[in-house]
């Protein structure tokens, strides 16, 4: 059953995307914490996200096995839901079909009524009104490359979306299997942002695009600065993504999926690799990976998260994110329904949630 | 019956994952000769419903089954299945799980 609750000012929001529905984390000392869920019950949720630019609009990307994906959006957390007048759905003359929306992402603060969603098969879509009415972005569905796009395990999927805080015409995509995509234009051009990543499944380790990049963030305080996490090693740019350098160092393996960073520290980089072909913890002990330097060093976290030989936890791309709280909070849900949380930055764990169906996402929230 | 009416309107019986968009109501009426045009009048009446059922190509859902009189569209002529005066038109997913 959806809450009723207004919550107020300062309260953490933990929202949590699950094979079978959304469920919602409060606390406000981020010690105790109150769950309320299923919202949505059944439905398929790859991402939720809580817009505060103007209001509080919760949105969702609800993706159904058998009967089709919906953007929804709330003002009530949950209790109602709405659907766009024009939603995400491509024409029937373009042949395309959507198959899951990944990925929602407000825009610039200076744009509360901007609104992005990222999609398979791997298209932008924008809203200027809140999420109301949605327009393809017709530049990036007709690149010229597009016919040679191939999809990851997950689809050819459209899952990471910055908007640069810097600079309105620059944002930046991540879409597995084609890499980081950028465009200078406002969306009327895009190009690739590939240099020096790497495509282990290429017969060309480094082509201009094809590469599985798995998340991306941009550093809040320098523009330029960016750090992914790729199928094969985790990255960082200095210069936007005109190329990348490997910043892999101790790291155990190469593949892992998502990328988080501490707002108010941003040399601060959270990660989780994985063994690559098992896609659980390399080790017999459940391990997050922090740098304090931009990804010079690394180091391990582990008090409080467990350990074993029945220990084998996978955590998708949209599995881990940070609040805004300062020291910042750190949360992550892996494929068997629990949920990690840290209040001090990573130094300790402690165990929020568990026996949730199989999560999807996080993302967390300080209500304004 | 007036005689007026060409098309007598169908009974769609909805699994409740799409009740929603009916309000509630899991048994709903419309019009159509072919199954395409009941969605279509379905879709009008209900907004949504019909991307549920097909996507933006107008092709069925790979796990939504449709039947008319009890009668599997997909082995019969699809989408172009006509679906006679007063018909029963049940909407199901495929079964899924274990």
């Amino acid at each position: 059953m959806a809450n009723t609750t207004s919550y107020p000012s300062g309260t953490v929001m933990v929202l949590a995307g699950t094979k079978r529905g959304l469920f919602l984390f409060t606390s406000r000392d981020r010690q105790t914490w109150t769950c309320e869920g299923p919202i949505l019950k059944g439905h398929t949720i790859y991402y939720a996200t809580l817009d505060q630019r103007s209001g509080r609009r919760l949105f969702v990307a609800d993706n159904g096995v058998f009967f089709g994906s919906f953007l929804r959006y709330s003002d009530d957390f949950g209790d109602t839901w709405q659907e766009p007048e024009r939603g995400i759905q491509f024409s029937e003359e373009s042949g395309e079909k959507l198959k899951n929306i990944w990925m929602i992402e407000p825009g610039r603060r200076e744009e509360p009524g901007t609104i992005y969603a990222g999609v398979d098969p791997a298209n932008l879509w924008e809203s200027h009104d809140s999420g109301v009415t949605w327009e393809l972005n017709a530049a990036l569905a007709s690149h010229p490359t597009r016919e040679h796009w191939n999809p990851g395990a997950g689809g050819l999927c459209l899952h990471t979306i910055i908007p640069d805080y810097s600079n309105p015409k620059r944002m930046w995509l991540g879409i597995s299997a084609v890499g980081c995509v950028r465009t200078d234009d406002g969306g009327a051009s895009w190009t690739f942002a590939n240099k020096n990543t790497r495509a282990d499944f290429q017969p060309d380790k480094y082509p201009e695009f094809g590469q599985c990049l798995h998340r991306m963030v941009q550093h809040p305080q320098q523009p330029d600065v960016l750090y992914q996490q790729n199928h094969c090693g985790v990255y960082r740019s200095m210069n936007g993504g005109d190329d990348w350098a490997d910043m892999r160092g101790s790291l155990p393996s190469d593949f892992g999926f998502p990328i988080a960073l501490d707002p108010h520290a941003p040399e601060t980089v959270f990660t989780i690799v994985e063994d690559g072909e098992a896609r659980q913890n390399v080790t017999e002990q459940f391990t997050i990976y922090r740098t304090r330097d931009g990804m010079e060093t690394w180091e391990t976290l582990t008090n409080g998260l467990p350990s074993g030989p029945g220990v084998r936890l996978g955590v998708l791309r949209h599995g881990m994110t940070t609040d805004s709280a300062d020291p910042c909070g750190v949360y992550v849900g892996t494929n068997t329904g629990q949920i990690f949380a840290s209040a001090d930055c990573g130094d300790s764990w402690r165990l929020i949630a568990d026996f949730l169906p199989s999560i999807y996402s996080v993302s967390a929230f300080v209500i304004e | 019956m007036d005689p007026t009416i060409a098309v007598a309107e169908a009974r769609v019986f909805l699994p409740t994952a799409l009740a929603e968009r009916t309000g509630g109501q899991r048994m709903v009426t419309a019009a159509g000769g072919s199954v395409s045009e009941l969605i279509a009048a379905l879709d009008a009446r209900y907004p949504g419903l019909g991307f549920h059922l097909c996507y933006e190509t107008g092709e069925l859902r790979p796990f939504v089954n449709i039947f008319v009189n009890g009668a599997n569209i997909r082995y019969l002529r699809g989408l172009e299945t006509a679906v006679p005066p007063g018909a029963s038109v049940t909407i199901l997913p495929s079964v899924a799980g274990g």
